[in-house]
């Protein structure tokens, strides 16, 4: 099956500092050779602590930012503002996004009418159409059009902002939506609302989801595929119950193992993680986890673990496991000691 | 109220002078604290918890702000204290910890001055022995190479340092009580555990008494002894916190529970949501502010809420709730 997105080696570095002539002085490798793709239908779920890159890869998908280097094609089309390739702004209509903060993504100064109409009239439809498609998407997701569109977005509690957020992302009826931590910032009995409102809208249209998050619990529920990243690197990825069943790479046991016990009686025995995740400013070398990681040995830290089959479609970047290249190398090295 | 107690809240109100009129906060509060004891309040945004928290230090304007009620802390009347004698409970008896440390620390002074500053005021210290306890708090708090962190400057520090070192500045003077509101929200999930369980040891080794304030029901269950749920500027349900949140009696507390996402749910079943939103505290609310949201109401609810219904360890508001206990 041929994937809806693909996205081939995407790469973002940030300048950081200018010496006297300018030039920057050192950089933030924020995304660092992320490859995926996502079949349609389905929801990728994309986890990672703050400063690892998901949301940029978010905005390089979307071209709010610029990629330094990479590839990304929807149906085998490639898209971007180099010559050869299709323009950005049709990306952009079969792509849409909704952000955590629901009032700094609406224009305070339209209604919200005004706001998912907005989109599709700079994409040719016309404004009567723009406007009844509005009405009809706002019945949609749940608020009563007759009640809602003249209101400005101060009016509307955070919930249903985020309605209107997703509304008007799917103005433009894209095929793909990222949310980019769209339901964090909402309290938990409304977050439950969102959720619901998410999945079924995903069977009605037909979406494709990139959903972005902090939180695993929520990641588990909603997604197919997972896909953890660590300071701009992709570390294991696999379809949903594998990795979170059987985590392969040793960030992503401890990341899974410091979720706070949901059920009194179920309280965890907690692996916790020394130190904080790195500054990305200067990665560590070789596997970017190693200073961290128990089973860190000299290799981890000269050379950079390939990404390695762990069963299926589950895969991850670690030395340990049996079928990386140079697994027989690592089994050979000593400890580090600590 | 018992000797034992630390702090004893008895029907505490809150309530904000707004340009549009008064913001009924905190309704009818009542809970205790005994020594050694972590109390969780928990809820959802808008709920008083934090409010009802910054009441126990009086951190509320007093010019705009209305507090009724009685709030006992270590046998003292606090709503009667005089601003010198509350300075001096503030950081010694008390001691608070926020979710942002960047706000909490003052950006120009390096974090070894506040700490050294605390402890010269309140214990008494000469500004060398004032140092030597702020190096053996940021130890205890596990910041590496700490005599160097304690000439660094707040933001100089990752987000989890500067909480750690935040907590080390609220328990440099050795409270017997530490408010942590949110504390670990702001976190990344691998710093937040550190954090968590670090909180938990110190409290064991200090042996001081922790109100922590929380909208998540995992970080309730690491910490807590006992939790008291807030809505609507009420606590709805009160007692251990094992009971309440694997037995929840109240309807909103089921809600809540039932609508967070947790391992194990099925993928393909709709979430339990609550329907609606919480509601505006711009009005009194005397019957039970969560009717408008629940499946049990009958028209017995929209009359004024009785008082709370105790059993043994347990308290909950709810006349239905009651019919089932």
């Amino acid at each position: 099956m041929t994937a809806l997105l693909r996205v081939q080696d995407l790469k973002k570095y940030f300048p950081v500092g200018k010496d006297l002539l300018g030039r920057p002085t050192q950089v933030v490798q924020a995304v660092d050779g992320v490859s995926f793709s996502v079949e349609k239908g389905r929801t990728l779920g994309i986890v990672g602590e703050s400063g690892c890159g998901k949301s940029t890869t978010a905005r390089l998908l979307m071209h709010l930012i610029e990629p330094d280097e990479g590839r990304i094609s929807i149906r085998g089309k490639e898209f971007g503002n180099i010559s050869g390739r299709h323009p950005v702004a049709e990306l952009r209509r079969q792509m849409q996004m909704v952000f955590q903060d629901s009032y700094a993504s609406l224009n305070p100064r339209l209604t919200i009418e005004d706001s998912i109409a907005f989109g599709p009239q700079i994409h040719g439809v016309s404004e009567r159409e723009a406007r009844q498609q509005a009405r009809d998407l706002l019945e949609k997701v749940g608020l009563n059009p007759n009640v809602f569109v003249r209101r400005y977005p101060h009016e509307l509690s955070g919930g249903q902002r985020q309605r209107v957020n997703i509304a008007r992302a799917l103005a433009i009826k894209p095929e793909i939506v990222l949310l980019d931590e769209a339901v964090s910032a909402l309290d938990k009995s409304v977050q439950a609302q969102v959720l619901n409102l998410l999945s079924d809208l995903k069977k009605e249209f037909g979406l494709t989801y990139l959903f972005i998050s902090h939180d695993l619990n929520v990641v588990q529920y909603i997604s197919d595929d997972v896909m953890v990243m660590y300071l701009g690197q992709v570390v294991e990825s696999g379809p949903v119950e594998q990795l979170y069943q059987n985590p392969a790479h040793p960030y992503t046991r401890a990341l899974l193992s410091s979720v706070p016990s949901q059920t009194p009686h179920e309280r965890k025995q907690h692996k916790v993680l020394e130190g904080d995740p790195p500054n990305p400013i200067a990665p560590p070398s070789g596997c970017r986890f190693h200073p961290r990681c128990e089973h860190a040995r000299a290799i981890c830290s000269s050379q950079q673990p390939e990404t390695t089959r762990v069963e299926g479609l589950h895969q991850a970047a670690c030395f340990m496991l049996p079928a990386n290249p140079n697994h027989e190398k690592y089994i050979q090295l000593q400890e580090v000691s600590a | 109220m018992s000797a034992d107690k630390l702090i004893d809240v008895r029907n505490l109100n809150v309530t904000f002078k707004g340009e549009e009129g008064p913001v009924y906060a905190v309704s009818d509060v009542s809970f205790d604290l005994a020594a050694g004891e972590t109390l969780a309040l928990l809820g959802e945004s808008g709920c008083g918890k934090s409010v009802t928290m910054k009441s126990l230090m009086r951190l509320h304007p007093a010019h705009k702000t209305r507090i009724e009620g009685q709030i006992n802390i270590d046998g003292v009347d606090l709503l009667s204290m005089r601003p010198a004698a509350l300075s001096a409970m503030r950081g010694k008896t008390v001691s608070m910890v926020f979710q942002e440390p960047m706000l909490a620390f003052d950006p120009v002074y390096t974090v070894g001055d506040q700490i050294i500053e605390s402890v010269m005021r309140h214990e008494g210290f000469s500004r060398v022995d004032a140092r030597k306890r702020a190096l053996e708090m940021l130890e205890r708090v596990r910041i590496p190479s700490a005599a160097k962190r304690l000439d660094a400057y707040p933001h100089e520090m990752s987000g989890g340092m500067r909480q750690r070192a935040m907590i080390a500045l609220a328990l440099a003077c050795k409270p017997k009580i530490l408010l942590a509101d949110e504390p670990t929200t702001a976190l990344d999930a691998t710093v937040q555990i550190q954090v968590l369980l670090l909180l938990k040891e110190l409290q064991r080794e200090l042996g001081m008494s922790m109100i922590f304030v929380t909208h998540d029901v995992g970080v309730a269950i690491e910490v807590a002894d006992r939790t008291a749920v807030m809505y609507a500027g009420r606590i709805i349900e009160e007692g251990p916190v094992d009971d309440v949140l694997s037995n929840p009696w109240h309807p909103y507390t089921q809600g809540l529970l039932g609508a967070t996402v947790h391992p194990g749910m099925d993928r393909k079943q709709a979430l339990p949501a609550i329907p609606g939103s919480p509601p505006q505290l711009t009005r009194q609310i005397t019957e039970c502010a969560f009717a408008a949201r629940c499946s049990y109401r009958t028209d017995e609810c929209m009359k004024p809420m009785p008082a709370a219904y105790q059993a043994q360890t347990r308290a909950v508001r709810c006349i239905h709730a009651l019919a089932e206990v």
